[in-house]
């Protein structure tokens, strides 16, 4: 019956003057562009912004009347920013690798053996993410004081070197890995750290990928942490330069823009090239 | 399962050939804790023992200097919070940026996610790609972006407001605008995310049920009302319970880089508020004992939303 319905209407032919079908095409495509714009205008302002020369900057034409890289020369000299995105990319990557190593572990435990609290294990690393990181920032800045992590890289990948969402996504992935892919490689004597690296690993890829883009981005975006480690400037990661850069230049808005859209760029190149992928991976991981 | 791979055949090739059987058994029962080190070793060294020592620390009186004595105080910490007014006004504050937020991570992704659900064709991937980018894009750049677009002489939504004729607004120095500012700029990099997640929702909706139900001639709204909305009830509960627990820790980076709290603490949430005690006024044994009225109360208000999810949400078997 179902089929039926849907056959007839997709084979009735549109009739050319059919407003109301028409109206209602227009308005979803409507709402859809207005929401586009919202999403992508102010990041599209930044970047025109940042291309205006000093003359042009409070213009509110669409498109520089006469772009020039005035702005980013600005912040080049102004800013080690080579230097911090280099930073910032060695950090992320860094975090993203050891909570995909740390998660692949944890996971292959947790579905591999069934022990004794392995149910408070669980819910020990789920629970974390309830802890907000204001709570414990004095004892955690204590430490990092006392291990000498001020102003270093380490200290921004340590404490975030494993993630209770990385445990859980993988430990999802790797609960609908077939069983008898693991016990047949058991019969055959393979000892489990084999059976992970070999076995296990190369059939997670995807989930691992996902994983670990979300991982590098959600890094690179990390702000308050660092905040609290960094000292100085060419020690910091882009997002601490960006706040320092706006706390002494505040109304140079072309150079902000244009240092703005410095920051941004890794993330929106990936973001261009694995667009279904990041999209999916954050979807999957909910909203934290 | 599991058990017949510990105890079969194949565990003895757990690397311990020849020890004896009690050593074997703790040697393997000890093989998933190796596993699990490095995750509870950093949990516990970053997450849980800072809790405690937090805990500790909001009864005691302490400026944070290494070489300064922590003086024991009692509940004095918590009696001061109960008397200062700023504690009551943080959290009324985020108070305001939950049920602020609630309209653009939930209502709104929601609407647009039911009203769009028959869009097709190549446009449909633009449209994810373009909504989907704010989330991506980092809080403190999108911090400055929007301090650029509502700058109150040359921000373009006040351009705009001029040519409507409208008068300039002060978006974040104006008291009564710099909470809904704040809101809105939190809320921008949710929207397309949520819409996105409701429209996953609501395409995997089983669409026998409404074609059925549109045979028993419900209209529109009925099919939304009493099909739609209740098989997205559990992406509804988890949405808004995200929002609840983590808004106003989402909207912490802006307060910090845009405000500071002000104008007269009109933006100060209770984790804004935990910064400011901690590191402004360093004050180490009041931003703890805030910090631990503010972990209880979101993991109690935690607890009983999973309690309101299991209860409420509507599963289609």
């Amino acid at each position: 019956m179902t089929i039926d319905i849907e056959a007839a209407r997709a084979a009735a032919p549109a009739r050319p003057f059919d407003v109301r079908r028409l109206s209602r095409k227009a308005a979803l495509h409507g709402t859809m562009i207005l929401l586009s714009l919202v999403a992508v205008l102010p990041i599209y302002w930044m970047v025109a912004t940042s291309l205006r020369p000093a003359n042009d900057i409070f213009s509110s034409s669409l498109w520089p009347s006469a772009p020039s890289p005035e702005n980013y020369r600005l912040v080049l000299e102004s800013l080690p920013m080579f230097r911090m995105l280099a930073n910032t990319v060695v950090m992320a990557a860094a975090t993203a690798a050891l909570q995909v190593l740390t998660g692949l572990l944890a996971a292959y435990a947790l579905t591999r053996w069934r022990f004794r609290f392995s149910g408070t294990v669980h819910a020990l690393i789920a629970l974390s993410w309830l802890v907000p990181f204001q709570v414990t920032m004095i004892p955690n800045y204590v430490l990092a004081t006392r291990l000498g992590l001020l102003d270093t890289l380490t200290g921004l990948v340590v404490p975030n070197a494993a993630a209770a969402f990385a445990v859980l996504i993988l430990y999802n992935a790797m609960k609908s890995f077939p069983r008898e892919v693991i016990e047949a490689a058991r019969m055959d004597g393979a000892k489990h750290w084999r059976i992970l690296w070999e076995i296990v690993t190369p059939n997670l890829r995807a989930a691992i990928a996902s994983l670990a883009v979300l991982a590098f981005i959600s890094a690179w975006n990390e702000y308050f942490w660092p905040l609290l480690l960094s000292r100085k400037i060419e020690n910091s990661v882009v997002q601490i330069g960006l706040q320092m850069f706006m706390a002494q230049e505040g109304n140079l808005w072309g150079a902000l823009m244009a240092a703005a859209t410095l920051a941004s760029l890794p993330i929106l190149v990936i973001y261009l090239i694995l667009q279904r992928q990041v999209i999916e991976s954050f979807m999957k991981s909910g909203l934290k | 399962m599991t058990t017949i791979a510990i105890t079969g055949p194949g565990s003895a090739a757990d690397g311990l050939p020849v020890a004896p059987r009690a050593l074997a058994f703790t040697a393997r029962a000890a093989v998933p804790w190796l596993y699990l080190a490095p995750v509870l070793l950093i949990l516990a060294v970053w997450v849980y023992l800072p809790l405690i020592e937090a805990f500790q620390l909001s009864f005691y009186k302490w400026n944070m200097l290494p070489t300064a004595p922590k003086t024991f105080v009692g509940l004095e910490n918590y009696q001061r919070l109960m008397t200062l007014p700023d504690m009551r006004r943080a959290l009324w504050n985020t108070l305001f940026y939950i049920l602020g937020l609630l309209p653009l991570s939930v209502v709104l992704p929601l609407a647009v996610a039911i009203l769009t659900q028959d869009l097709a064709g190549p446009l449909r991937n633009v449209y994810r790609t373009l909504i989907f980018l704010p989330m991506i894009v980092a809080p403190v750049v999108a911090a400055i972006l929007w301090r650029w677009l509502l700058n109150e002489d040359h921000g373009l939504v006040n351009h705009a407001l001029s040519g409507l004729g409208f008068d300039k607004i002060g978006f974040l120095i104006d008291r009564d605008y710099a909470l809904g500012t704040l809101v809105w700029i939190t809320g921008w990099k949710l929207i397309g995310f949520s819409t996105l997640l409701f429209s996953a929702a609501n395409a995997g909706i089983n669409r026998s049920y409404v074609e059925a139900a549109r045979m028993d001639g419900a209209s529109a709204w009925q099919i939304i009302r009493d099909i739609r909305l209740p098989l997205l009830s559990p992406t509804i509960l988890l949405i808004t319970m995200m929002t609840i627990l983590f808004g106003a820790q989402w909207s912490f980076v802006y307060i910090n880089v845009l405000t500071n709290g002000g104008p007269l603490k009109s933006t100060t949430n209770v984790f804004f508020l935990l910064w400011e005690y901690g590191f402004e006024t360093l004050a180490a044994g009041l931003s703890s004992a805030a910090g631990m009225i503010v972990f209880t109360g979101f993991a109690l208000i935690a607890f009983i939303c999973l309690k309101l999810m299991r209860r409420y949400s509507f599963h289609d078997n």
